[in-house]
């Protein structure tokens, strides 16, 4: 995982001190929608769907502090809405940060380069640009053509002035492996520090609701993307959830591990699914019926979901709950493997972008898949 | 928590499949709802409208049994055994605050807001999309809609 050490410090000896604790559900990131109205209008959105007085409001910075307080989790993810359209944004960046959170902002980068100088490099700072893929994927999954040139400058210009940059792609039916492959060429070459990758999940209210991953194609696809990885590529999700993605590894859900605070309060059960909000934290934790959500609940809701949100905790909490996992997880830190995988290899040869879906109309690369004929890795 | 007729369609997948061999998942119908003024005869039609209510992405007008109504987005509800200690939490058009109203004291419930999830359907903007890219046209985007 490529985080600064000292990140990585504080979040084992946190988890830690929960285990000792004997806490069994503790948060990892705070998820803080801080607002939910955007400059895009994405196709596979659900989360900017609000009549036009909600979309208007925003958290004070003191109920983000207030809630980053609550919760206690080292990290705190700002997610939207386009968080650079809140006002107040460099200030409850800034308290953040005082306070010693790991901040991953995340945005599009429409505002980025302009709004760059309102915010101050950190360790503790990170800008988690959206690029869903490259420059035709990425314009057609946010429906503006551009989109992707404007996000590219805005990491360069982030880079270029010191900032931690990492990004994060959700791929959607129809994602092309091979393309996507190319992608984190792109954005390694542009300095991004690390890379975030992860299948979208059904939103119920996502305009588009032909072209989910179920979860047998996912394990394909990422299986494609993320064997005989690059040793350029730096991922910053743990090495246990990317062999969740490629199917090597089965983790139910951890929702309390990302909980999310937005203006309607703590939202019960996680960061995609609403069924409700509790007004404090600890309401969150000690009132929601848990047991109702994951896939072995047989909620159907969340039979097909495979997200970070959701499963990223559980492979957190799986190497700190025994010493096999703690040594599983060590091992893979320290010898990281390109999973070398002749049969990837052979399905990303093969793959022929499915001419069905919306976002496979781009035309294959086909220097990409030149290069690609070989197990790659470098 | 949706409806078991909103996710009808991804249970019979599942009904027929099992989650781990899907490969696309099915998404969900969109219901019509702008508009709908629901009966509230039983106790079943008012948590059922209720729950309708909490799903919708606009704004709904309750009229209470005394007559004082309520417009706002219903962002919450909690559900008792009984009406009287089930509520609804609403945030009103026009302030920042979070009124609560009692599922037994709710005389109408109206979808009187504009559905934001609705009418946005993807293979519309593909369409559009693929039409102004023949045309040649450049820039091709949707833009998010005007606050004011
Ligand atoms: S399985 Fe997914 S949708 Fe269900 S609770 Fe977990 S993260 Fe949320």
């Amino acid at each position: 995982m490529a985080v600064p050490v000292s990140q990585a410090w504080t979040v084992a000896s946190y988890v830690l001190t929960q285990k000792l604790k004997g806490r069994k559900r503790y948060p990892l990131v705070l998820m803080l929608e801080p607002l939910f109205r955007c400059n895009l209008a994405c196709a596979g959105c659900g989360k900017i769907q609000y009549p036009a007085h909600i979309l208007k409001q925003e958290l004070t910075p003191e109920e983000c502090f207030r809630a980053a307080e609550e919760c206690g989790a080292p990290m705190v993810s700002i997610p939207g809405g386009e968080p650079l359209l809140h006002p107040q944004m460099p200030e409850i960046v800034a308290g953040l940060v005082a306070r010693k959170k790991y901040v991953y902002m995340c945005t599009n980068a429409l505002l980025l380069k302009e709004k760059l100088h309102l915010f101050k490099p950190s360790k503790y700072l990170s800008f988690s640009v959206h690029v869903d893929g490259q420059r035709e994927h990425h314009d057609f999954s946010v429906c503006r053509e551009g989109g992707y040139d404007i996000a590219m400058e805005g990491i360069r210009a982030a880079v270029a002035a010191g900032f931690r940059v990492t990004t994060n792609t959700t791929l959607f039916d129809g994602a092309d492996p091979n393309s996507v492959r190319a992608h984190f060429d792109d954005l390694m070459a542009a300095g991004v520090e690390s890379m975030m990758v992860s299948p979208g999940y059904t939103y119920d209210k996502a305009p588009d609701q032909n072209h989910f991953l179920g979860k047998a194609k996912s394990r394909r696809l990422f299986r494609a993307i993320l064997s005989n990885r690059k040793k350029s590529w730096q991922f910053n999700t743990h090495p246990l959830f990317s062999e969740f993605l490629m199917g090597k590894q089965n983790f139910e859900c951890t929702p309390w591990g990302m909980p999310t605070f937005s203006i309607f309060g703590w939202q019960k059960p996680c960061y995609l699914l609403q069924d409700g909000y509790a007004d404090t934290f600890k309401e969150l934790m000690e009132e929601t019926a848990w047991e109702n959500y994951g896939a072995k609940s047989g909620n159907p809701q969340c039979a097909n979901c495979m997200v970070h949100s959701g499963h990223e905790a559980s492979a957190v909490d799986y190497n700190f709950s025994s010493l096999k996992g703690f040594l599983v997880t060590a091992r893979k830190y320290m010898f990281p493997s390109a999973y070398p995988d002749p049969d990837a290899q052979k399905l990303l040869n093969e793959w022929r972008p499915e001419h069905s879906g919306p976002l496979v109309q781009i035309q294959s690369n086909n220097a990409v898949n030149d290069e690609l004929q070989e197990v790659s890795g470098d | 928590m949706a409806t078991e007729q909103q996710e009808h369609l991804k249970i019979e997948q599942l009904r027929q499949h099992n989650a781990d061999e899907i490969e696309t998942i099915a998404g969900r119908e969109k219901e019509n709802l702008e508009g709908w003024i629901p009966t509230l005869a039983s106790d079943a039609e008012v948590r059922d409208a209720l729950e309708k209510a909490f799903d919708y992405r606009g704004d709904v007008t309750i009229t209470r049994k005394d007559g004082s109504q309520v417009t706002g987005y219903l962002f919450d509800r909690r559900t008792g055994s009984s009406l009287t200690d089930s509520f609804v939490r609403v945030i009103p058009t026009n302030e920042r605050v979070k009124v609560n109203v009692v599922y037994a004291e709710i005389a109408a419930l109206a979808f009187t807001g504009r559905d934001n999830a609705a009418g946005k359907s993807f293979e519309a903007w593909v369409k559009k999309y693929w039409e102004k890219k023949v045309a040649g046209e450049k820039n091709i985007r949707i833009d998010p809609e005007k606050l004011d």
